[in-house]
């Protein structure tokens, strides 16, 4: 016999006991678990749309119980686009990798949110090429070794990081922009580790305001920053302390625009 | 049907209209942009209530993808460009193709290769017809001789993308989207009504998901989707080659040419006729698929057979692979986006 196979069971918007092809330590599952379950508390699960993208996040579809196109690599914000001009009533979304938006499909990015096409993206910044085996990013932090930057990223060479929210506020179509860190902060508790809820429970409640953007006819963007311990060669535990620590200093978690006054009314 | 003097790039726009074209997306480039302009100006026409979507795209990648979406989404969507807007497409195209996702292109094409000329080629004959896009992707190829015809095969193309679910590609050239024509405007269908039960816009009560996806995590999946996408092309192969056989019969020398190059060379014939001569012409209307089969039961006659097109010889393949070893075929390349009756005759 063969592999035994789990009967996967649906559960809302997500299969459950369906083996996941996201690494260990990865929040990739902890991102979709809150968009399925911000789609059906909005009540929006049957209009929902997933396009596909190209990178770790094109796994995503293997779990997520909604209708589905891929995009080519870059392209999603285009193909969304396509969709929602033609659909409005679908409920729109992605979670690009930063290599899928800001490098080969910056271009589509900036102008699906210079239009203000009604959409949500998620941004799932973890500093690299995950899929592809650890490549730099344009997300890559400076000094950071990479398997195409093995000496750390030289910004004489190869630039510095790209800030996808201050990018995008410099144009007036988006309705919501928005960054916040997803991995969980570690926390030494009688010398042991657990990890702090609050990153997920805000990261609820930026999914939920990012597809209220969607509904009340805005284009939203969000950053979530997050782990890569596979290619980072890094323990979980440390990849997660890495980003709070460090990350956040090259990425710092804020409201770059709520023109809907989602996040009660205050302006950045 | 009423006849009205028609440019070749506001019949091509008219017709797609007629069929209930929903969406145009595009990005400027000559010799096309008459037909993004057109459909610009068309926004809000009360006598196309479907046609709600147009966007100038920021290229022709952006623009491909956005077909994509909404041919995805079960809704009629189009856009014309030039050849290298075409290369930029061929992304879109290939991953269109392995999702079956419909939409039509009108390549107007100009010199190539590179930036070429603006002036009319048939250049991207072979680009178009091989492997439209990496990985073995394919279009159905649609050549118009003329304003008319255009208007019929716009609305052909888009009965076909959506019939087989497939991209669709009418290979035209700067003289057809250009001229002025005096055309009975057919009476176009739309071409759906409702919407396709595998389009992706949410389950809204469907009890399983549509999903179209272009990659595979195991190779025997991916074969056997190639294997169903390589059924289906042998069945467009044989129920969808188009082509007309003009004064065939007694023919002693038959011209092959498709679209514009068509024209002249049926003024060929008509010159040859006049002398004396006996001359047809056999006219691909389809370039993919190839009426081979057509041309083939031409074959033992002594017919001398005259391949002429505007480019260095690129039909010529496909009109000797039809015809054998044993016919008498000869090539007349025209480069660089020059037609004269002289080189003809």
């Amino acid at each position: 016999m063969g592999a035994e196979v789990r009967q996967a069971k649906r559960i809302g918007l997500l299969y459950d006991g369906r083996a996941s092809t996201f690494c260990p330590g990865c929040e990739h599952g902890l991102l979709l678990k809150l968009i399925a379950r911000a789609l059906e508390e909005l009540g929006v699960a049957d209009r929902a749309v997933m396009v596909g993208t190209v990178g770790c996040s094109s796994l995503g579809y293997l779990l997520f119980d909604s209708d589905f196109v891929q995009a080519p690599h870059g392209r999603a914000p285009a193909v969304m686009a396509g969709i929602k001009l033609v659909e409005p009533d679908a409920v729109v979304f992605a979670i690009q990798g930063d290599g899928d938006a800001l490098s080969i499909g910056l271009q589509e990015l900036l102008y699906a949110a210079d239009r203000g096409i009604p959409m949500t993206i998620f941004m799932y910044n973890n500093m690299t090429f995950g899929m592809t085996g650890g490549q730099m990013a344009p997300t890559t932090i400076p000094g950071m070794r990479t398997t195409t930057t093995p000496r750390g990223r030289d910004v004489k060479l190869s630039g510095s990081p790209i800030d996808a929210c201050r990018l995008l506020s410099a144009i007036d179509g988006p309705a919501y922009l928005r960054r916040a860190i997803l991995a969980p902060r570690p926390l030494r508790v009688k010398g042991k580790i657990f990890y702090s809820a609050r990153e997920a429970l805000e990261a609820y409640r930026i999914v939920l305001n990012a597809f209220r953007a969607q509904l009340k006819g805005g284009f939203s963007f969000v950053e979530f920053v997050g782990t890569c311990n596979v290619n980072w060669r890094m323990g979980i535990d440390e990849s997660k302390a890495f980003v709070h620590e460090v990350g956040a200093k090259y990425f710092p978690p804020g409201l770059c625009r709520d023109i809907y006054g989602l996040e009660g009314g205050g302006k950045v | 049907m009423t006849a009205e003097l028609l440019r070749g790039a506001e019949a091509i726009g008219l017709a797609a209209l007629m069929s209930g074209v929903e969406a145009y997306f595009g990005y400027p480039i000559t010799p096309s942009s008459e037909i993004m302009e057109f459909m610009a100006s068309e926004q809000g026409d009360p006598r196309f209530p479907r046609y709600r979507a147009f966007v100038q795209a920021s290229s022709e990648v952006e623009a491909v993808s956005m077909l994509m979406g909404a041919g995805a989404a079960g809704h009629l969507a189009m856009t014309a460009t030039s050849g290298p807007g075409l290369s930029l497409m061929a992304e879109g195209i290939s991953h269109a193709y392995v999702a079956e996702i419909p939409f039509l292109i009108v390549d107007v094409n100009r010199g190539g290769p590179g930036l070429g000329t603006t002036e009319p080629e048939q250049s991207d004959y072979l680009f178009v017809t091989r492997s439209l896009g990496h990985g073995g992707s394919r279009a159905i190829v649609l050549a118009p001789e003329g304003v008319g015809e255009a208007m019929e095969l716009v609305n052909r193309g888009f009965r076909l993308a959506f019939e087989y679910r497939i991209p669709v590609v009418i290979l035209t050239d700067a003289i057809v989207v250009h001229m002025r024509e005096t055309v009975d405007v057919p009476e176009l269908r739309p071409v759906l009504d409702g919407v396709p039960p595998w389009a992706v816009r949410g389950k809204r009560g469907r009890g399983t998901r549509n999903a179209l996806t272009t990659g595979f995590l195991d190779s025997r999946e991916l074969k056997e989707f190639k294997e169903g996408l390589e059924r289906k092309w042998r069945r467009i192969s044989e129920r969808e080659a188009y082509y007309e056989c003009h004064m065939c019969d007694d023919a002693e020398v038959i011209y092959v040419a498709f679209g514009i190059s068509a024209r002249v060379a049926a003024e060929a014939v008509r010159e040859l006729r006049g002398r004396g001569t006996p001359a047809g012409l056999f006219r691909p209307i389809t370039l993919a698929p190839f009426p081979s089969g057509a041309l083939a039961r031409l074959r033992g006659r002594g017919i001398r057979f005259v391949v002429m097109e505007m480019n260095e010889g690129q039909m010529y393949r496909d009109v000797r692979e039809a015809l054998g070893p044993d016919e008498d075929v000869e090539s007349i390349p025209m480069m660089g986006g020059i037609v004269t009756r002289s080189e003809v005759s």
